[in-house]
C-alpha cells in the first residue's frame, strides 16, 4: 500500500490486459460461467414476482400505495451482508429453511440474490408503469382494445423502464458479494462467484488477479447492458 | 328522424364536481356536428361518454336505436373511437401506431398494410410509416393520430378539439381528411372547439355547451344571433367582443369596443354587434408592419402558452386579446411576456353577429 | 414490430433456456457426495487446502467443500450442522466444542509459529527478543508513543492467539484496547498487515499470509520475533458428531482425516510453499507426536494443544482409536 498514483495506475492498467490472458483459463471461465448463470437466474426470478407485482402496484390505486412503495424503495438498500447473513441463518440446517438443502449450492445463491433484487425490480417496474402516459390506456381502449389488451398496451409502452430494471437487478445480483459468501460460501469450483473470488484473490494478496477479475466483472456489465439496449432499439 | 346517437338527461359528476347536466342531444346519421363551448364547459366529457370510455352518472345513451348498458359498452366502444385534444401515442413507429386498432379488430396483415398506406395519404404522410412517432413535429403527430382513427372506419367518429393549437397548414390538412371520410363513407362526426370560426366553416349543426348544459343547438349563425342572450358566458371565448357598431361609408363597419378600442370589420352593421376574430389571423410584430390590413392594435404580452408547434399569446390591447402564432416565429422574434407588439388583422377577419 | 417481436421472443427463450439449463447443471451435480469442511481464513488463504482437495477427490468420491470463515464462525457454522467438519487452531474452542457434543475425533495434522512482525526501523527494540519480552517492549515503546501494535480484533484464531500471549505477560488485553498505541483492525489477516505497515507498527501474525504478502510486495514488515513456545500454532481437525449432527457426513471425514495423516498427506503439507518461499509453511505433526522425534516441541505442543495429556480424549475417540494408535 505504500506505492500509490502513477505507479498503482500502472498495475491496474496492466491487470487488464491480464484480462484477455485469462480468458484461455478454464477455472476462470467456469467462475464467469457461474456468475452468469446464477445471476440471470436470479434475475429471471425477481422478475417472475416483480414484474406482476410492480405492475399491479403500479396500475391500482390504493390506500397506503405510497407507503408500499416507500418500503420497496427503502429495501432498495439493504447491506448484502445483512441480507446474507439473515439468509445463512434462515437456510442453515439448523435454521427453519434448513430442509432445502441451499446452504453452499449455486441454487441458494441464486434464490438469495434474487430476494435481494426482487425490491429493484417492483421499484422500478412500478415507476416504468407509472411513467406511460395515462392517456395510452383511454387511447387502446377507444382504439378497439379489450381492459386486458389495453393494460398489454400499457405494458408495452413501459417497456424501456422494465428493460432498465432488468438490467440494474442483473448488475446488482452479479456485482453483489454478501449473499454469494454467506449463502454460497465461496466453495471453489462450486459456488465461488466473480466477487468472491475478486475478495479472495485480494484477501490473499493476489491484487492483480484480483483487479483481473474485476474487469471482467464489469466487462459483462458492460456487455449485457449494451446488448440490450441495442435490441431494444436505442430508444433508452 | 334516423337518430343515430341519442343522449337523454345526461349527467356527469366527479365527486362534488358536475361536468355535464341534464344533456339531451340527437346526432342524425352521417350528419357533422360541433360541440362548440369554453375551457372547462363539459365538451371532453361528453365526447368520453359518447366514445363510451366513462359512465354517465345518470341519463342514457341510445346507440343505433339501442340503449346502452355494462353488457354492450365494451362491444360499442369497436363502433366509435375517439381522437383525444391532447395528442396520445404510442411510443412506436407511424405505421405501428395506426396498426393498433386494425389488430386489436383482428384484420388480415395485408389488408392492414394496403389501408395504412391509403390513409397516410389522406393526411399527407406518406413514406412516415417507419418513422418513431415521438421524433414527429406537433402537427405531425396530430395527423398521426386522427389516422388512426380514420382507419378504422367507424360509423361514428369523436374529435376532441382537432385542430386546436396548430398551425394553418396542419389545421388545413386534417379538416379536409375529415371532411372527406364525412363524404366517402357518411362517418357521422362529432366534434368539439372553442374556436368560433371552426364551428363556422366545417359544419351544419352546432351545439352550444355552456357550463356543462346545452343552451343552444342550430346552424352556426343562428347560434351567433343569439349570441346575446348567453353573453357572459359566449365571452370566455376567445376574441369575443361586443360594443356599438356604426357603418361608414365604404361599406365597412367600425365597432367601438371602448372607449380606446375600435375595431374595423368588413360587414355592414348598426347598432349593438358582438364581433370575433380567429386568433390564428392575427399577425404579431415588434414594429407596425405595412400592409393593408385595416386593424392596428399595440398592447403588451400579458401571457404565453405553449400549445405544440404553435404559440399562443395573451396580449393586453385594453381588452384581453388572443393571438396564435407558429413557435418559429415566436423564437424569431424573441418574444417574452411583457413585449410590446403590435396585432394586425384585415377588416375581414372580423366576423360580426 | 415483428421483427423486434421476434428478436425479443428469441434472447427472452434464450435467457430462460440458458438458466434452465444452468439450474439443473447445478441441482444435478449437488447430488454428488459432498464433504463440507468450515476452516479458518489464514489457513485457508495459503492454498494448501486447494492442492489437498486436489488430491482428495482424485482418490475418492467426494466432493471437497471448504468454507472459510474467522475460526469463531466456522465453529458455529458446524454447531449449526452446516459442516461436517472443522479444521482450525483454536486449542480452547476445540475443547469447548468436544465437551459441547458437537465434535469427535480430534486429530492434529499440522503446526507452524506465529511471527511477531513490525517495521525494519523496529523503534521498540524487539529484533531476535523472545516473544513475552518482545511484547513487554511495545507495550512500553508504545506508552511513550514510540511504537504502535495492530490487534485483528476479529475474533479469530489469531486474535485468540493474540489475547493469550498478553495475559501469559500479565497484561489485561481489555485494559489494553483502551490505550492509545493498540489499535483494533476488525479484519483478517492481509488487511491487518495493511494497516499494519501504514501506522509503522507490529502485530501477530501468521506465517502463511505473512509470507505471501511479503512476496508481492505488499508490505515491507520484517519477521522481528519468531521463536518460542508461546508463538506455536496448531492445526486440528474434528469431525463433527453424527450423534447430535445426523445429517453430517461422519464416514467420509473419517476418510479425509485419514488421508490427512497418511505419510502423502503429511508429506503435501510438508511441501507445500517451498517452492515459493524457500521454507514450509506447515509442519506435519503426526510422525512426529507419535515418534517423539523433537522431544522440546512436542512437549510445547502436549501442553499447548493437548487435553488432559490426549490429543482427542478417549470418550471423544467414537470408535475410532486407530486414529490415535
Amino acid at each position: 500500500m505504500k506505492r500509490m498514483g502513477a505507479e498503482s495506475m500502472w498495475e491496474i492498467l496492466e491487470g487488464v490486459g491480464k484480462v484477455i490472458l485469462l480468458f484461455g483459463n478454464p477455472v476462470v471461465l467456469e467462475t464467469t460461467f457461474r456468475s452468469i448463470v446464477v445471476s440471470g437466474t436470479a434475475t429471471l426470478l425477481s422478475a417472475l414476482l416483480g414484474i406482476p407485482l410492480g405492475v399491479l402496484i403500479g396500475f391500482k390505486d390504493f390506500a397506503g400505495k405510497r407507503f408500499v412503495k416507500t418500503i420497496f424503495n427503502a429495501l432498495l438498500g439493504v447491506p448484502t451482508v445483512a441480507l446474507g447473513l439473515i439468509l445463512y441463518l434462515a437456510f442453515s440446517h439448523s435454521g427453519f429453511l434448513g430442509f432445502l438443502d441451499l446452504l453452499y449450492t449455486p441454487v441458494g445463491i441464486m434464490i438469495g440474490q434474487a430476494i435481494l433484487i426482487v425490491p429493484i425490480m417492483i421499484s422500478l417496474v412500478i415507476h416504468a408503469v407509472e411513467s406511460v402516459d395515462p392517456d395510452v390506456m383511454d387511447l387502446a381502449r377507444t382504439l378497439g382494445a379489450s381492459e386486458t389488451e389495453a393494460s398489454f398496451a400499457v405494458l408495452r409502452e413501459s417497456t424501456a423502464g422494465v428493460t432498465l430494471a432488468f438490467i440494474s437487478c442483473f448488475n446488482r445480483a452479479i456485482a453483489e458479494l454478501g449473499v454469494a459468501v454467506s449463502v454460497g460460501g465461496n466453495i471453489r469450483g462450486w459456488t465461488r462467484m466473480l466477487t468472491t473470488t475478486i475478495a479472495l484473490e485480494a484477501r490473499t494478496g493476489e491484487i492483480e488477479y484480483s483487479i483481473a477479475m474485476a474487469a471482467i466483472l464489469l466487462l459483462i456489465v458492460f456487455a449485457v447492458t449494451l446488448v440490450i439496449n441495442l435490441i431494444q432499439g436505442r430508444r433508452l | 328522424m334516423n337518430s343515430f346517437v341519442r343522449l337523454q338527461g345526461l349527467t356527469k359528476r366527479y365527486n362534488d364536481a358536475t361536468a355535464l347536466e341534464d344533456v339531451n342531444l340527437e346526432v342524425k346519421r352521417s350528419e357533422v356536428i360541433t360541440v362548440i363551448g369554453p375551457n372547462g364547459s363539459g365538451k371532453t366529457t361528453l365526447l368520453r361518454m359518447m366514445a363510451f370510455l366513462d359512465k354517465p352518472t345518470e341519463g342514457e345513451i341510445y346507440f343505433d336505436g339501442g340503449k346502452v348498458d355494462d353488457n354492450n359498452r365494451n362491444h360499442l366502444r369497436t363502433k366509435c373511437t375517439m381522437v383525444f385534444q391532447k395528442t396520445a401515442l404510442f411510443d412506436a413507429t407511424v405505421y405501428n401506431n395506426i396498426a393498433y386498432g386494425l389488430r386489436m379488430r383482428k384484420r388480415s396483415k395485408g389488408e392492414i398494410k394496403e389501408r395504412i398506406l391509403e390513409i397516410l395519404e389522406l393526411v399527407r404522410l406518406e413514406g412516415y410509416e417507419k418513422r418513431q412517432t415521438k421524433k414527429l413535429s406537433g402537427g405531425e403527430q396530430q395527423r398521426v393520430s386522427l389516422a388512426r382513427a380514420l382507419v378504422l372506419n367507424t360509423e361514428l367518429l369523436l374529435l376532441d378539439e382537432p385542430t386546436a393549437n396548430l398551425d394553418p397548414r396542419n389545421a388545413t390538412i386534417i379538416e379536409e381528411a375529415i371532411t372527406r371520410v364525412n363524404r366517402e363513407y357518411d362517418t357521422t362526426v362529432v366534434a368539439t372547439t372553442h374556436n368560433m370560426f371552426q364551428a363556422e366553416d366545417t359544419t351544419e349543426r352546432v351545439a352550444l355547451l355552456l357550463n356543462g348544459r346545452i343552451a343552444e343547438i342550430g346552424t352556426a349563425s343562428e347560434i351567433f344571433r343569439n349570441a346575446s342572450k348567453n353573453l357572459a358566458s359566449f365571452a370566455r371565448l376567445e376574441n369575443v367582443f361586443s360594443g356599438i357598431s356604426k357603418t361608414r361609408k365604404d361599406g365597412t363597419s367600425l365597432i367601438e369596443i371602448n372607449d380606446n378600442l375600435w375595431i374595423e370589420a368588413a360587414s355592414r352593421k348598426e347598432g349593438k354587434a358582438t364581433i370575433l376574430v380567429r386568433p390564428e389571423d392575427v399577425i404579431v410584430s415588434r414594429k407596425t408592419v405595412n400592409s393593408s390590413a385595416r386593424n392596428v392594435l399595440a398592447g403588451k404580452i400579458v401571457g404565453i402558452s405553449d400549445m405544440g408547434s404553435t404559440v399562443k399569446l395573451n396580449v393586453d390591447v385594453g381588452k384581453p386579446f388572443v393571438a396564435q402564432i407558429t413557435k418559429r416565429s415566436f423564437s424569431e422574434m424573441r418574444l417574452n411576456l411583457n413585449s410590446e407588439v403590435f396585432l394586425t388583422f384585415k377588416a375581414s377577419s372580423v366576423y360580426m353577429v | 414490430m415483428e421483427r423486434k417481436t421476434w428478436v425479443w421472443t428469441t434472447s427472452l427463450l434464450l435467457v430462460v433456456i440458458t438458466s434452465m439449463a444452468g439450474t439443473a447443471y447445478y441441482a444435478a451435480t449437488s447430488t454428488r457426495e459432498k464433504l463440507v469442511i468450515s476452516t479458518t481464513t489464514s489457513l485457508y488463504d495459503t492454498h494448501l487446502l486447494d492442492v489437498i482437495e486436489d488430491q482428495f477427490e482424485m482418490e475418492h468420491p467426494v466432493d471437497l467443500q471448504f468454507r472459510s470463515a474467522g475460526t469463531g464462525l466456522a465453529i458455529l457454522h458446524a454447531q449449526n450442522g452446516d459442516a461436517d467438519m472443522i479444521l482450525v487452531h483454536d486449542p480452547s474452542r476445540e475443547r469447548a466444542f468436544l465437551e459441547d457434543g458437537h465434535g469427535v475425533c480430534r486429530k492434529i495434522i499440522a503446526y507452524n509459529f506465529f511471527a511477531i512482525v513490525g517495521p525494519e526501523a523496529d523503534p521498540a527494540e524487539i529484533n531476535g527478543k523472545l516473544p513475552p519480552q518482545a511484547l513487554l517492549e511495545i507495550v512500553e515503546a508504545g506508552r511513550v508513543g514510540q511504537a504502535k501494535w495492530v490487534s485483528r480484533g476479529d475474533d479469530s484464531g489469531t486474535h485468540t492467539k493474540e489475547r493469550d500471549l498478553w495475559f501469559d505477560v500479565g497484561l489485561n488485553w481489555t485494559e489494553l484496547r483502551e490505550e492509545e498505541w493498540y489499535i483494533e483492525a476488525g479484519a483478517g489477516m492481509g488487511a491487518t498487515l495493511q494497516i499494519t505497515e501504514q501506522f509503522f507498527a507490529y502485530t501477530l501474525a501468521d506465517m502463511g499470509t505473512y509470507l505471501k504478502y511479503s512476496k508481492n510486495n505488499i508490505i515491507t514488515l520484517k519477521e522481528l520475533a519468531t521463536q518460542g513456545e508461546e508463538l506455536l500454532n496448531v492445526y486440528s481437525v474434528i469431525t463433527v458428531n453424527n450423534c447430535t449432527h445426523p445429517n453430517a457426513n461422519f464416514d467420509g471425514a473419517i476418510s479425509f482425516i485419514e488421508f490427512l495423516i497418511s505419510e502423502r498427506g503429511q508429506q503435501i503439507i510438508k511441501d507445500y510453499g517451498k517452492s515459493t518461499y524457500n521454507q514450509s509453511l506447515f509442519y506435519p505433526a503426526v510422525a512426529f507426536l507419535k515418534e517423539n522425534t523433537e522431544p522440546a516441541t512436542v512437549q510445547w505442543i502436549k501442553s499447548h494443544a493437548f487435553f488432559d495429556g490426549y490429543e482427542c480424549p478417549p470418550e471423544y475417540q467414537n470408535n475410532h482409536p486407530e486414529l490415535y494408535s
